[in-house]
């Protein structure tokens, strides 16, 4: 069977994770991409481990080649008199254009959403900064880091006794990417039904609002501004992390249990079969969440002697939620996501062969499928005007002569 | 709350989703399609848990029920019962797509209930069905249970998240949660798309664990590669050699700035020197630096400690307000670690009418709900209408398929609706 998105054509600009990681989606499901960098100013996560000399050069960022497997690259100079103009022409020849770039950009160039959908009155057309194309602050310029303090995931996370911390990776840069998934594929089938493109504004941070509307409904409904709990919930106990034995030296391995009604605690406590377990205290859920203290120390000196893989499986053998608090390397050996093949390799110019992830989710009649590495810097220049705009070659000649294509 | 013909409109969904899919649905409704939650007769297990509108424990009234279910329809339905099943199986008919968490196995699972992809798609052979589970629908950890703290922790997002002498720590709310959800709606999408080009559905299946691994922007991927295992640094970063932090203690709260280079970053760096020296608080090693040759991967720490001494006896001084007011007039890469209150408060989010306010006649109250996920100039993305109470939608949706109002009494006190 074709792959999904077979035929479709995407234009990118802009960089980071999250309008990248959005457009991934398409390209792993069929799209060509076609990504418009320049050299004049590389996307930022080319430079995240760079300094000037470095061997590879823009090439060499891990985390770009990682983010953008399955896409052409190609070099533009947008401040060259002639590449506005180029982009125009590439404009033509897309279905979708994507962009995440502070608001003034595109319009300086004369690619805003107007002035390209009267080019190509079916475009699809999505923007996905911080903030949003309209307000006082749309062009405050952020990264994830503050895309994750201002939505509220930051003081949502950590210990109530220390600063806030946000979850690990800048969350909005991986919630951003899937809502853009999400608007690109409906407005995709709305163009396939009613011949109309539209253009869409997501807010980075209206995203990640949306999803906490718990955080917001709280405070409304009750006057309780909810804050961080460590691993504490209020609805199960045990709910949390316990330190287990070092395996291989490393006494940083970690297990998290969760006990979530009475059924279950009576199935933990015959998997322990220690004194403790018969504890009259912990017998009901209530018990537990008042001497949620105690309970955690006793669940800890349990589950220090022994690995969190054994915990795991002892305790998820009777029904109970557990599992290991994996790290990096555990991930790349995990035999689930191995049975779901999360990794595949490519083998990239500069970096050589090495691992990329594919979406959280799978599809019975059309599997994804990585193709190709991500591009070096201009890589696919000469391909995409020549091949698939079908630039005469004098033309391309002159105009790369003339350093538009840097 | 009309919003005009949104992308999805004329698509019916049906949302079997517990606590972990209910955004999925959420964001579909609030795309145009027509989303029909389907509950058991005793309401879903979420409708139970606080907190709850006005700290009244009632079904109607729990604050994540009504977040999250907004502009859904809503019925109630025994699917254990074999006429509740053969209503189901007739409502697929009906229906382009179906979302549930249910499991791959146990008893509420679709297959022992015998509503597996294969039974349902011999009745619509159109129709996208779309599980989400903690670990997927085959595999070796397929039977594992597994809820938000689980997911994040095996889906490695959890252990590099914390202090460093405390345990591994997730979000307090579940953000495996949004994560799954907004990957069911996508593969709903990307479902819809392939039905309308081929004409055939087909089996979706999300892990939540797997939806946690983007979030680690590649650093799993990275392992083989620099051997690094990630590890819990507090509010901060590891850039080259030095220690960054990240979170600082102000005035009233925390704030969010970092010394991170790169040619996007150093003009922001260089406005916060100038603020700071304008306050008169600049120290010699923010003033006597040239900042447009900075790079985090080539300061030491001796470097970074003076110029952080600096900056945190500044941030102490002023509000969250204060500092989030100057980083939007003066180009400032620093950011607010708001909470509820001062999202509810922020300027940019009512110049764009975010929140809508929703009346509840029933409590006497209006509540303030994000509105719009995102914007178009199709229209059609928002709110449309506040969660189902239980069984709201029985007479209209039942009435579709014919059975009139005395056979749903009939079916009500037989404990099927």
């Amino acid at each position: 069977m074709a792959a999904l998105f077979s035929g479709l054509k995407v234009l990118e600009f802009g960089g980071g994770a999250a309008g990248p990681f959005g457009t991934r989606y398409f390209a792993d499901h069929g799209a060509s991409v076609v990504r418009v960098e320049s050299k004049q100013r590389p996307d930022f996560i080319r430079l995240l481990r760079y300094t000037p000399g470095a061997e590879g050069g823009f090439d060499a960022s891990h985390m770009f080649a990682m983010v953008n497997p399955n896409k052409y690259g190609i070099a533009l100079n947008m401040n060259h008199p002639k590449g506005p103009e180029l982009a125009r022409r590439l404009v033509q020849w897309a279905d979708v254009v994507a962009e995440n770039f502070a608001p003034k950009a595109m319009a300086k160039w004369g690619l805003d959403y107007p002035s390209l959908s009267a080019l190509k009155p079916d475009l699809v057309m999505i923007s996905t900064c911080l903030n949003g194309q309209t307000g006082p602050d749309r062009n405050y310029p952020g990264f994830g880091g503050q895309g994750s303090a201002i939505s509220g995931f930051n003081h949502l996370t950590g210990w109530s006794d220390r600063e806030p911390l946000g979850p690990y990776g800048t969350i909005t840069d991986s919630l951003s990417p899937r809502l853009v998934a999400l608007l690109v594929a409906s407005a995709l089938i709305h163009r396939r039904k009613t011949g109309k493109g539209q253009y869409i504004d997501l807010a980075q941070v209206e995203g990640g609002v949306t999803c906490l509307s718990e955080n917001i409904l709280t405070y409304g409904a009750t006057g309780e501004v909810l804050g961080r709990r460590g691993n504490r919930s209020r609805h199960a106990a045990p709910h949390g992390a316990f330190r287990c034995a070092a395996t291989d030296g490393d006494d940083d391995r970690w297990v998290v249990i969760a006990v979530h009604d009475d059924d279950e605690w009576q199935r933990f406590a015959g998997v322990v079969g220690e004194a403790w377990t018969a504890d009259a205290r912990f017998a009901t859920m209530a018990g537990r969440l008042d001497h949620v203290d105690t309970l955690e120390e006793r669940v800890a000196g349990w589950t220090r002697n022994r690995s969190p893989e054994d915990v795991m499986r002892v305790l998820q053998g009777a029904n109970v939620e557990a599992g290991v608090v994996e790290n990096f390397e555990d991930l790349v050996r995990d035999p689930q996501l191995a049975h779901r093949r999360h990794f595949r390799e490519v083998r990239h110019p500069v970096i050589g062969p090495h691992l990329v992830e594919t979406n959280g989710m799978r599809f019975s009649r059309t599997p994804e499928e990585i193709r190709m590495p991500a591009p070096c810097l201009g890589e696919h220049t000469g391909y995409v005007f020549r091949e698939l705009l079908g630039m005469p070659a004098a033309e391309y000649e002159a105009l790369e002569k003339d350093g538009v294509f840097q | 709350m009309e919003h005009g013909e949104g992308n999805l409109q004329g698509y019916r969904i049906l949302d079997l989703t517990g606590e972990p899919g209910f955004l999925a649905g959420k964001l579909l409704a609030e795309l145009g399609a027509d989303v029909i939650k389907v509950e058991p007769p005793a309401g879903d297990a979420a409708r139970r848990r606080g907190p709850f509108v006005g700290g009244i424990a009632d079904v109607e009234r729990s604050v994540v029920w009504l977040a999250l279910n907004t502009s859904k329809r809503g019925i109630t339905l025994d699917l254990d019962h074999p006429r509740g099943r053969d209503m189901f199986l007739e409502l697929c008919k009906t229906a382009d797509a179906v979302i549930e968490s249910a499991g791959p196995t146990g008893p509420r699972s679709l297959a022992a209930r015998r509503l597996d992809y294969d039974t349902l798609r011999a009745i619509n052979r159109h129709l996208v069905l779309c599980s989400i589970s903690p670990f997927g629908q085959t595999g070796p950890y397929r039977d594992y249970r597994g809820s938000d703290l689980t997911a994040v922790a095996m889906g490695g997002n959890m252990y590099p998240t914390g202090n460093p002498e405390r345990p591994p720590v997730r979000c307090t709310l579940p953000v495996a949660y949004y994560h799954g959800g907004i990957e069911a709606a996508v593969g709903v999408a990307f479902g819809l798309w392939g039905r309308e080009v081929s004409g055939e559905g087909q089996l979706v299946d999300v892990s939540l664990q797997e939806v946690m691994l983007m979030p680690n922007m590649t650093s799993p991927t990275q392992f083989p590669l620099t051997g690094f295992k990630g590890g819990r640094v507090g509010g901060g970063f590891r850039g080259g050699s030095a220690f960054f932090h990240e979170l600082w203690p102000c005035k009233d709260g925390f704030v969010s700035f970092a010394l991170r280079g790169g040619p996007a970053r150093i003009p922001g760096i260089i406005a916060m020197v100038r603020y700071i020296d304008e306050q008169g608080m600049a120290t010699p090693a923010l003033t006597q630096r040239d900042w447009t040759k900075y790079n985090h991967n080539l300061v030491t720490q001796a470097e970074v400690d003076d110029i952080e001494a600096a900056l945190g006896a500044f941030f102490r001084t002023k509000t969250m307000d204060e500092l989030f007011a100057a980083a939007c007039d003066r180009n400032l890469m620093l950011a607010p670690a708001n909470t509820a209150r001062e999202i509810v408060g922020s300027r940019q989010l009512a110049a764009r009418e975010f929140f809508i306010d929703i009346n509840h006649e029933e409590w006497g109250v209006s509540l303030k709900y994000p509105g719009a996920f995102a914007r178009s100039t199709a229209g059609g993305i928002g709110v449309t209408r506040k969660a189902p109470r239980l069984g709201e939608h029985n007479t209209v949706v039942y009435g579709e398929l014919g059975i009139d109002a005395a056979r749903l009494g009939t079916l009500r006190s037989e404990g099927i609706v």
